[in-house]
Protein backbone atom coordinates (compact mmCIF):
# COMPACT_ATOMS: atom_id res chain seq x y z
CA UNK A 1 0.00 0.00 0.00
CA UNK A 2 1.42 3.59 -0.59
CA UNK A 3 3.21 5.45 -3.36
CA UNK A 4 6.28 3.00 -4.66
CA UNK A 5 8.79 4.71 -6.06
CA UNK A 6 10.71 1.80 -7.85
CA UNK A 7 7.70 1.23 -9.92
CA UNK A 8 7.04 2.92 -13.83
CA UNK A 9 4.04 4.42 -11.64
CA UNK A 10 6.04 6.95 -9.89
CA UNK A 11 7.47 8.22 -12.57
CA UNK A 12 7.75 12.35 -12.86
CA UNK A 13 6.09 12.96 -16.52
CA UNK A 14 4.12 15.97 -16.87
CA UNK A 15 1.44 14.24 -19.53
CA UNK A 16 -1.40 12.04 -18.40
CA UNK A 17 -0.33 8.62 -19.67
CA UNK A 18 2.91 6.74 -19.07
CA UNK A 19 4.87 6.59 -22.42
CA UNK A 20 4.28 3.75 -24.64
CA UNK A 21 0.31 2.81 -22.97
CA UNK A 22 -1.27 3.93 -25.95
CA UNK A 23 0.37 1.52 -28.14
CA UNK A 24 0.29 -1.14 -25.73
CA UNK A 25 -3.25 -0.65 -25.48
CA UNK A 26 -3.82 -0.94 -29.04
CA UNK A 27 -1.63 -4.08 -29.27
CA UNK A 28 -4.40 -5.57 -26.68
CA UNK A 29 -7.46 -4.86 -28.80
CA UNK A 30 -5.71 -7.02 -31.28
CA UNK A 31 -5.39 -10.28 -28.92
CA UNK A 32 -2.00 -9.53 -28.04
CA UNK A 33 -1.24 -11.07 -24.35
CA UNK A 34 2.18 -9.91 -23.84
CA UNK A 35 1.25 -6.31 -24.27
CA UNK A 36 -1.73 -6.79 -21.75
CA UNK A 37 1.03 -8.66 -19.21
CA UNK A 38 2.49 -4.91 -19.87
CA UNK A 39 -0.21 -2.88 -19.45
CA UNK A 40 -1.37 -4.93 -16.30
CA UNK A 41 2.23 -3.50 -14.68
CA UNK A 42 1.26 -0.24 -15.30
CA UNK A 43 -2.24 -0.49 -14.72
CA UNK A 44 -3.15 -2.40 -11.94
CA UNK A 45 -1.69 -0.52 -9.05
CA UNK A 46 -3.30 2.60 -10.20
CA UNK A 47 -6.41 1.13 -10.85
CA UNK A 48 -6.65 -1.43 -7.39
CA UNK A 49 -5.24 2.65 -6.20
CA UNK A 50 -8.53 4.39 -7.55
CA UNK A 51 -11.00 1.56 -6.68
CA UNK A 52 -9.60 1.28 -3.07
CA UNK A 53 -9.71 4.88 -2.52
CA UNK A 54 -13.30 4.97 -3.71
CA UNK A 55 -14.95 1.84 -1.68
CA UNK A 56 -12.35 1.53 1.01
CA UNK A 57 -12.80 -1.81 1.61
CA UNK A 58 -9.93 -4.37 0.24
CA UNK A 59 -12.03 -7.81 -0.66
CA UNK A 60 -14.43 -5.90 -2.45
CA UNK A 61 -11.70 -3.24 -3.94
CA UNK A 62 -10.08 -6.80 -5.40
CA UNK A 63 -12.71 -8.12 -7.31
CA UNK A 64 -13.61 -4.51 -8.93
CA UNK A 65 -10.20 -4.57 -10.11
CA UNK A 66 -10.51 -7.59 -11.46
CA UNK A 67 -13.61 -6.65 -13.38
CA UNK A 68 -11.95 -3.70 -14.78
CA UNK A 69 -8.95 -5.30 -15.81
CA UNK A 70 -10.40 -7.73 -17.59
CA UNK A 71 -12.57 -5.11 -19.45
CA UNK A 72 -9.74 -3.72 -20.32
CA UNK A 73 -8.87 -6.33 -22.35
CA UNK A 74 -12.35 -7.12 -23.12
CA UNK A 75 -12.76 -3.74 -24.97
CA UNK A 76 -9.49 -2.66 -25.69
CA UNK A 77 -10.22 -2.12 -29.33
CA UNK A 78 -13.00 0.19 -28.62
CA UNK A 79 -10.11 2.61 -26.89
CA UNK A 80 -10.34 5.46 -29.13
CA UNK A 81 -6.72 7.62 -28.46
CA UNK A 82 -7.85 10.85 -30.50
CA UNK A 83 -10.82 11.00 -27.68
CA UNK A 84 -8.36 11.21 -25.17
CA UNK A 85 -5.33 9.62 -23.31
CA UNK A 86 -5.21 5.34 -22.72
CA UNK A 87 -4.67 6.07 -18.78
CA UNK A 88 -7.82 8.25 -18.86
CA UNK A 89 -9.95 5.23 -20.30
CA UNK A 90 -9.05 2.81 -17.85
CA UNK A 91 -9.40 5.58 -14.84
CA UNK A 92 -12.66 6.52 -16.33
CA UNK A 93 -13.58 2.94 -16.52
CA UNK A 94 -12.48 2.32 -13.11
CA UNK A 95 -13.92 4.76 -11.49
CA UNK A 96 -17.39 4.17 -12.75
CA UNK A 97 -16.68 0.41 -11.73
CA UNK A 98 -16.34 1.74 -8.21
CA UNK A 99 -19.06 4.08 -8.09
CA UNK A 100 -21.49 1.79 -9.39
CA UNK A 101 -20.28 -0.80 -6.79
CA UNK A 102 -21.18 2.43 -4.24
CA UNK A 103 -24.56 3.03 -5.56
CA UNK A 104 -25.61 -0.53 -6.12
CA UNK A 105 -24.16 -1.48 -2.08
CA UNK A 106 -25.82 2.26 -1.01
CA UNK A 107 -29.09 0.82 -1.29
CA UNK A 108 -28.68 -1.76 1.60
CA UNK A 109 -26.37 -0.11 3.22
CA UNK A 110 -27.52 1.70 6.39
CA UNK A 111 -28.09 5.82 6.29
CA UNK A 112 -26.04 6.40 9.85
CA UNK A 113 -23.29 4.27 8.64
CA UNK A 114 -23.27 6.22 5.31
CA UNK A 115 -23.09 9.37 7.07
CA UNK A 116 -20.30 8.63 9.33
CA UNK A 117 -18.37 8.37 6.16
CA UNK A 118 -19.18 11.74 6.01
CA UNK A 119 -16.63 13.40 7.52
CA UNK A 120 -15.18 17.03 5.67
CA UNK A 121 -11.68 17.45 4.83
CA UNK A 122 -10.74 13.66 5.45
CA UNK A 123 -10.61 12.66 1.64
CA UNK A 124 -8.21 15.58 0.34
CA UNK A 125 -5.93 15.08 3.39
CA UNK A 126 -5.91 11.28 2.75
CA UNK A 127 -5.22 11.84 -1.10
CA UNK A 128 -2.23 14.06 -0.15
CA UNK A 129 -0.65 11.59 1.53
CA UNK A 130 -0.50 8.85 -1.79
CA UNK A 131 -0.44 10.80 -4.62
CA UNK A 132 2.08 9.46 -6.29
CA UNK A 133 5.77 10.78 -8.18
CA UNK A 134 7.38 14.02 -6.70
CA UNK A 135 6.83 16.49 -9.34
CA UNK A 136 3.94 15.08 -10.76
CA UNK A 137 2.72 14.93 -6.98
CA UNK A 138 3.54 18.51 -5.83
CA UNK A 139 1.96 19.84 -9.13
CA UNK A 140 -1.18 17.88 -8.24
CA UNK A 141 -1.40 19.59 -4.56
CA UNK A 142 -0.52 22.33 -5.56
CA UNK A 143 -3.40 22.89 -8.54
CA UNK A 144 -5.48 21.56 -5.27
CA UNK A 145 -4.69 24.05 -3.19
CA UNK A 146 -5.55 26.48 -5.59
CA UNK A 147 -8.91 25.84 -5.70
CA UNK A 148 -11.37 27.17 -3.17
CA UNK A 149 -12.19 25.42 -0.03
CA UNK A 150 -15.89 24.60 -1.53
CA UNK A 151 -14.19 23.82 -5.43
CA UNK A 152 -12.14 21.38 -3.63
CA UNK A 153 -14.14 19.74 -1.46
CA UNK A 154 -16.77 19.20 -4.11
CA UNK A 155 -14.59 17.69 -6.46
CA UNK A 156 -12.42 15.36 -4.25
CA UNK A 157 -15.66 14.90 -2.04
CA UNK A 158 -17.15 13.51 -5.78
CA UNK A 159 -14.49 11.58 -7.09
CA UNK A 160 -12.82 10.12 -4.27
CA UNK A 161 -15.50 9.59 -2.02
CA UNK A 162 -17.94 8.26 -4.38
CA UNK A 163 -20.70 10.72 -3.39
CA UNK A 164 -23.15 12.08 -6.06
CA UNK A 165 -23.49 15.76 -6.64
CA UNK A 166 -26.97 16.20 -4.28
CA UNK A 167 -24.73 14.37 -1.54
CA UNK A 168 -22.02 16.32 -1.30
CA UNK A 169 -24.35 19.49 -1.40
CA UNK A 170 -25.97 17.91 2.15
CA UNK A 171 -22.59 17.34 3.02
CA UNK A 172 -21.13 20.63 2.59
CA UNK A 173 -24.76 22.44 2.63
CA UNK A 174 -24.34 24.27 0.12
CA UNK A 175 -27.41 24.70 -3.03
CA UNK A 176 -27.45 21.68 -5.73
CA UNK A 177 -27.19 24.46 -7.95
CA UNK A 178 -23.75 25.92 -6.59
CA UNK A 179 -22.00 22.69 -5.58
CA UNK A 180 -23.25 21.87 -9.83
CA UNK A 181 -20.98 25.04 -10.54
CA UNK A 182 -18.14 24.37 -8.39
CA UNK A 183 -17.23 20.68 -9.55
CA UNK A 184 -17.45 22.41 -12.98
CA UNK A 185 -15.59 25.76 -12.30
CA UNK A 186 -12.64 23.83 -9.98
CA UNK A 187 -12.22 20.94 -12.76
CA UNK A 188 -11.67 23.44 -14.95
CA UNK A 189 -9.12 25.40 -12.80
CA UNK A 190 -7.71 22.52 -12.04
CA UNK A 191 -7.69 21.42 -15.80
CA UNK A 192 -5.93 25.08 -16.90
CA UNK A 193 -3.01 24.71 -13.39
CA UNK A 194 -2.39 21.09 -14.54
CA UNK A 195 -1.75 21.57 -18.03
CA UNK A 196 -4.46 19.01 -19.72
CA UNK A 197 -4.39 19.97 -23.19
CA UNK A 198 -7.04 17.63 -24.40
CA UNK B 1 -29.68 33.07 -12.59
CA UNK B 2 -32.23 31.60 -15.72
CA UNK B 3 -32.52 27.99 -14.44
CA UNK B 4 -33.74 27.17 -10.86
CA UNK B 5 -32.47 23.75 -9.30
CA UNK B 6 -35.13 21.98 -10.70
CA UNK B 7 -34.59 22.98 -14.28
CA UNK B 8 -32.01 21.24 -16.39
CA UNK B 9 -29.23 23.29 -17.63
CA UNK B 10 -26.96 21.25 -19.33
CA UNK B 11 -24.15 22.86 -19.16
CA UNK B 12 -23.40 23.09 -15.65
CA UNK B 13 -23.40 19.22 -15.23
CA UNK B 14 -20.17 19.28 -16.98
CA UNK B 15 -17.72 18.50 -13.95
CA UNK B 16 -20.47 16.18 -12.24
CA UNK B 17 -20.72 14.08 -14.98
CA UNK B 18 -17.18 14.07 -15.43
CA UNK B 19 -16.49 13.05 -11.74
CA UNK B 20 -19.66 10.65 -11.74
CA UNK B 21 -21.90 12.37 -9.54
CA UNK B 22 -24.89 12.34 -11.26
CA UNK B 23 -26.76 9.23 -9.75
CA UNK B 24 -30.12 10.05 -11.72
CA UNK B 25 -29.95 7.84 -14.56
CA UNK B 26 -31.77 9.78 -16.84
CA UNK B 27 -30.52 12.95 -15.75
CA UNK B 28 -27.21 11.68 -16.96
CA UNK B 29 -28.90 10.31 -19.92
CA UNK B 30 -30.27 13.80 -21.30
CA UNK B 31 -26.98 15.22 -20.31
CA UNK B 32 -25.22 12.70 -22.70
CA UNK B 33 -27.43 13.87 -25.35
CA UNK B 34 -27.11 17.10 -25.46
CA UNK B 35 -23.47 16.21 -25.73
CA UNK B 36 -24.29 14.46 -28.22
CA UNK B 37 -25.28 17.75 -30.17
CA UNK B 38 -23.41 20.20 -28.50
CA UNK B 39 -19.53 19.53 -30.01
CA UNK B 40 -18.07 22.67 -27.40
CA UNK B 41 -19.67 20.67 -24.36
CA UNK B 42 -18.64 17.68 -25.61
CA UNK B 43 -15.07 19.14 -25.87
CA UNK B 44 -15.42 20.75 -22.64
CA UNK B 45 -15.82 17.23 -20.96
CA UNK B 46 -13.21 15.71 -22.45
CA UNK B 47 -10.71 17.92 -21.09
CA UNK B 48 -12.51 17.48 -17.83
CA UNK B 49 -12.62 13.99 -17.79
CA UNK B 50 -8.75 14.21 -18.42
CA UNK B 51 -8.37 16.34 -15.31
CA UNK B 52 -10.09 13.62 -13.52
CA UNK B 53 -8.33 10.98 -14.37
CA UNK B 54 -5.07 13.30 -13.06
CA UNK B 55 -7.40 12.94 -9.69
CA UNK B 56 -7.09 9.35 -10.77
CA UNK B 57 -3.82 8.68 -11.43
CA UNK B 58 -2.36 10.20 -8.39
CA UNK B 59 -3.37 6.88 -6.19
CA UNK B 60 -1.92 3.82 -6.54
CA UNK B 61 -2.07 0.89 -4.11
CA UNK B 62 0.12 -2.43 -3.80
CA UNK B 63 -2.56 -4.84 -5.68
CA UNK B 64 -2.97 -8.12 -4.31
CA UNK B 65 -0.93 -11.16 -4.66
CA UNK B 66 -3.07 -12.98 -6.55
CA UNK B 67 -5.08 -10.42 -8.14
CA UNK B 68 -3.02 -10.60 -11.57
CA UNK B 69 -3.02 -14.64 -12.10
CA UNK B 70 -6.66 -14.31 -11.68
CA UNK B 71 -6.78 -11.65 -13.73
CA UNK B 72 -4.69 -13.35 -16.86
CA UNK B 73 -6.68 -16.72 -16.43
CA UNK B 74 -9.55 -14.75 -17.15
CA UNK B 75 -8.88 -12.96 -20.12
CA UNK B 76 -8.65 -16.37 -21.16
CA UNK B 77 -12.18 -17.13 -21.15
CA UNK B 78 -13.12 -13.42 -22.64
CA UNK B 79 -13.89 -13.18 -25.95
CA UNK B 80 -13.10 -9.11 -27.16
CA UNK B 81 -15.41 -7.03 -28.50
CA UNK B 82 -14.69 -6.39 -31.70
CA UNK B 83 -13.47 -2.18 -31.99
CA UNK B 84 -16.73 0.53 -32.81
CA UNK B 85 -17.96 0.97 -36.65
CA UNK B 86 -14.71 2.24 -38.34
CA UNK B 87 -14.22 6.06 -38.67
CA UNK B 88 -15.96 7.53 -41.86
CA UNK B 89 -13.50 8.51 -44.37
CA UNK B 90 -13.23 12.17 -44.59
CA UNK B 91 -14.70 13.00 -47.80
CA UNK B 92 -17.84 11.29 -46.53
CA UNK B 93 -17.53 12.94 -43.15
CA UNK B 94 -18.05 16.21 -44.80
CA UNK B 95 -20.99 15.22 -46.55
CA UNK B 96 -22.80 13.35 -43.00
CA UNK B 97 -21.69 16.74 -41.48
CA UNK B 98 -23.41 18.90 -44.13
CA UNK B 99 -26.60 16.66 -44.74
CA UNK B 100 -27.10 16.13 -40.87
CA UNK B 101 -29.55 19.20 -40.18
CA UNK B 102 -32.11 17.50 -43.15
CA UNK B 103 -32.40 14.83 -40.30
CA UNK B 104 -34.97 16.75 -38.29
CA UNK B 105 -36.17 19.33 -41.08
CA UNK B 106 -36.63 16.27 -43.56
CA UNK B 107 -38.94 14.13 -40.87
CA UNK B 108 -41.17 17.10 -39.51
CA UNK B 109 -41.95 18.04 -43.31
CA UNK B 110 -42.77 14.51 -43.96
CA UNK B 111 -45.08 14.49 -40.89
CA UNK B 112 -46.26 17.86 -41.22
CA UNK B 113 -47.53 16.71 -44.95
CA UNK B 114 -49.24 14.04 -44.28
CA UNK B 115 -50.80 16.08 -41.40
CA UNK B 116 -51.48 18.69 -43.45
CA UNK B 117 -53.07 16.34 -46.16
CA UNK B 118 -55.51 14.47 -43.81
CA UNK B 119 -58.85 16.18 -43.15
CA UNK B 120 -59.69 12.67 -41.93
CA UNK B 121 -61.52 11.54 -38.54
CA UNK B 122 -58.94 12.50 -35.63
CA UNK B 123 -58.48 8.42 -35.05
CA UNK B 124 -57.36 8.14 -38.71
CA UNK B 125 -55.47 11.38 -38.00
CA UNK B 126 -53.27 9.88 -34.91
CA UNK B 127 -52.72 6.54 -36.74
CA UNK B 128 -51.91 8.82 -39.84
CA UNK B 129 -49.50 10.82 -37.31
CA UNK B 130 -47.73 7.75 -35.68
CA UNK B 131 -47.37 6.13 -39.21
CA UNK B 132 -45.49 9.36 -40.06
CA UNK B 133 -43.95 9.32 -36.74
CA UNK B 134 -42.53 5.58 -38.03
CA UNK B 135 -41.72 6.88 -41.39
CA UNK B 136 -39.41 9.89 -40.41
CA UNK B 137 -37.77 7.81 -38.35
CA UNK B 138 -37.04 5.32 -41.08
CA UNK B 139 -36.25 8.22 -43.35
CA UNK B 140 -33.38 10.01 -40.55
CA UNK B 141 -32.22 5.81 -40.30
CA UNK B 142 -31.54 6.06 -43.67
CA UNK B 143 -30.08 9.80 -43.82
CA UNK B 144 -27.73 9.00 -40.83
CA UNK B 145 -26.81 5.85 -42.28
CA UNK B 146 -22.91 5.05 -41.98
CA UNK B 147 -23.77 3.63 -45.70
CA UNK B 148 -25.75 6.68 -46.85
CA UNK B 149 -24.98 7.60 -50.72
CA UNK B 150 -26.84 10.51 -52.14
CA UNK B 151 -26.82 11.03 -55.70
CA UNK B 152 -28.96 14.47 -57.08
CA UNK B 153 -30.45 14.65 -60.78
CA UNK B 154 -31.87 17.27 -62.89
CA UNK B 155 -35.30 16.95 -64.33
CA UNK B 156 -35.63 16.27 -68.49
CA UNK B 157 -37.60 19.07 -69.21
CA UNK B 158 -38.11 21.96 -67.26
CA UNK B 159 -40.96 22.25 -65.42
CA UNK B 160 -43.54 24.79 -65.98
CA UNK B 161 -41.96 28.81 -65.20
CA UNK B 162 -40.18 27.40 -62.48
CA UNK B 163 -36.58 26.36 -64.09
CA UNK B 164 -35.46 22.91 -64.04
CA UNK B 165 -36.54 20.50 -60.98
CA UNK B 166 -33.92 17.96 -59.25
CA UNK B 167 -34.48 15.01 -58.25
CA UNK B 168 -32.58 13.94 -54.83
CA UNK B 169 -31.66 10.11 -53.97
CA UNK B 170 -30.21 8.81 -50.52
CA UNK B 171 -30.14 4.97 -50.31
CA UNK B 172 -28.40 2.90 -47.61
CA UNK B 173 -27.58 -0.65 -48.55
CA UNK B 174 -27.44 -1.52 -44.96
CA UNK B 175 -30.93 -0.11 -44.20
CA UNK B 176 -32.30 -1.62 -46.99
CA UNK B 177 -34.07 1.64 -48.12
CA UNK B 178 -34.02 4.97 -50.10
CA UNK B 179 -35.59 8.06 -49.90
CA UNK B 180 -36.15 10.49 -52.77
CA UNK B 181 -37.64 13.58 -53.09
CA UNK B 182 -37.18 16.74 -55.45
CA UNK B 183 -36.95 20.11 -55.55
CA UNK B 184 -38.20 22.60 -58.22
CA UNK B 185 -40.35 20.32 -60.21
CA UNK B 186 -43.83 22.83 -59.92
CA UNK B 187 -47.07 21.47 -59.03
CA UNK B 188 -48.22 18.70 -61.40
CA UNK B 189 -51.25 19.08 -64.08
CA UNK B 190 -54.53 19.23 -62.17
CA UNK B 191 -55.96 15.56 -61.81
CA UNK B 192 -52.25 14.55 -62.02
CA UNK B 193 -49.44 13.10 -59.63
CA UNK B 194 -45.78 12.40 -59.43
CA UNK B 195 -45.28 8.93 -59.15
CA UNK B 196 -41.42 7.34 -58.16
CA UNK B 197 -40.46 4.07 -60.00
CA UNK B 198 -37.67 1.84 -59.40
CA UNK B 199 -36.14 0.36 -62.06
CA UNK B 200 -34.76 -2.65 -62.71
CA UNK B 201 -33.41 -4.34 -65.96
CA UNK B 202 -36.74 -5.44 -67.21
CA UNK B 203 -38.67 -4.81 -64.23
CA UNK B 204 -40.47 -1.51 -63.11
CA UNK B 205 -42.16 -1.62 -59.35
CA UNK B 206 -43.88 1.48 -58.02
CA UNK B 207 -42.04 3.19 -55.14
CA UNK B 208 -44.74 5.38 -54.03
CA UNK B 209 -46.43 8.67 -55.18
CA UNK B 210 -44.59 12.17 -54.37
CA UNK B 211 -46.84 14.49 -52.12
CA UNK B 212 -46.28 17.82 -53.03
CA UNK B 213 -44.65 19.76 -50.04
CA UNK B 214 -46.48 23.06 -51.30
CA UNK B 215 -43.38 24.94 -52.35
CA UNK B 216 -42.64 23.22 -55.81
CA UNK B 217 -41.09 20.29 -54.27
CA UNK B 218 -42.31 16.57 -53.19
CA UNK B 219 -42.38 15.51 -49.45
CA UNK B 220 -39.45 12.76 -48.92
CA UNK B 221 -40.87 8.97 -49.93
CA UNK B 222 -39.44 6.02 -48.17
CA UNK B 223 -39.46 2.95 -50.06
CA UNK B 224 -37.40 -0.52 -50.00
CA UNK B 225 -34.60 -1.03 -52.10
CA UNK B 226 -35.95 -3.66 -54.59
CA UNK B 227 -33.57 -6.29 -56.03
CA UNK B 228 -31.95 -5.51 -58.92
CA UNK B 229 -32.82 -1.81 -59.28
CA UNK B 230 -30.75 0.43 -60.78
CA UNK B 231 -32.48 3.48 -61.07
CA UNK B 232 -35.12 5.58 -59.66
CA UNK B 233 -37.71 8.07 -62.39
CA UNK B 234 -40.35 10.29 -61.80
CA UNK B 235 -43.23 10.07 -64.08
CA UNK B 236 -46.65 12.25 -64.47
CA UNK B 237 -49.94 9.92 -63.73
CA UNK B 238 -53.34 10.13 -63.34
CA UNK B 239 -54.63 10.93 -59.63
CA UNK B 240 -54.34 7.61 -57.87
CA UNK B 241 -51.05 6.40 -59.56
CA UNK B 242 -50.86 3.84 -61.85
CA UNK B 243 -49.49 -0.07 -62.02
CA UNK B 244 -47.16 0.65 -64.63
CA UNK B 245 -45.79 3.99 -65.99
CA UNK B 246 -47.78 5.81 -68.28
CA UNK B 247 -45.65 8.35 -69.66
CA UNK B 248 -41.77 9.27 -70.20
CA UNK B 249 -40.11 9.91 -67.06
CA UNK B 250 -39.49 13.69 -66.04
CA UNK B 251 -36.24 12.37 -64.16
CA UNK B 252 -33.99 9.31 -63.69
CA UNK B 253 -31.26 9.12 -60.91
CA UNK B 254 -28.53 6.57 -61.02
CA UNK B 255 -29.07 4.17 -57.69
CA UNK B 256 -25.14 4.08 -56.25
CA UNK B 257 -23.53 0.62 -56.50
CA UNK B 258 -22.15 0.04 -52.94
Amino acid sequence: MGARDRSPVGEDRPGGSPPGLEESLQAVGKGDRGAFERVYEVLAPRVFGLVLRVLRDRAHSEEVAQEVLVEVWRSAARFEPDKGSALAWVLTIAHRRAIDRVRAAQAGTDREERAARLEPHRFFDEVSELVVGRLEGERLRRCLNNLTELQRESVTFAYYGGYSYREVAELVKAPLGTVKTRMRDGLIRLRDCLGVDR
Amino acid sequence: MKRREGGFDPHTLAGAYALDAIDDEGERRRFERHLAGCAECAQETATLGETVARLGAAVVAEPPPGLRERVLAEIEQVRQLPPTVPPAPLARRVWRVTWRPWLAAVSVTAALAVVAGLGVTTVQARQELEQARRVGQQIAAVLSADDARAVTAPAAVSSAGSGRGRGMLVLSRSQGALVFWAAGLGDPPAGRVYQLWQLAPGRITSAGLLASSGSGGTVPVLSTIRADAEQVGVTVEPAGGSRQPSSTPLLLVDMPVA
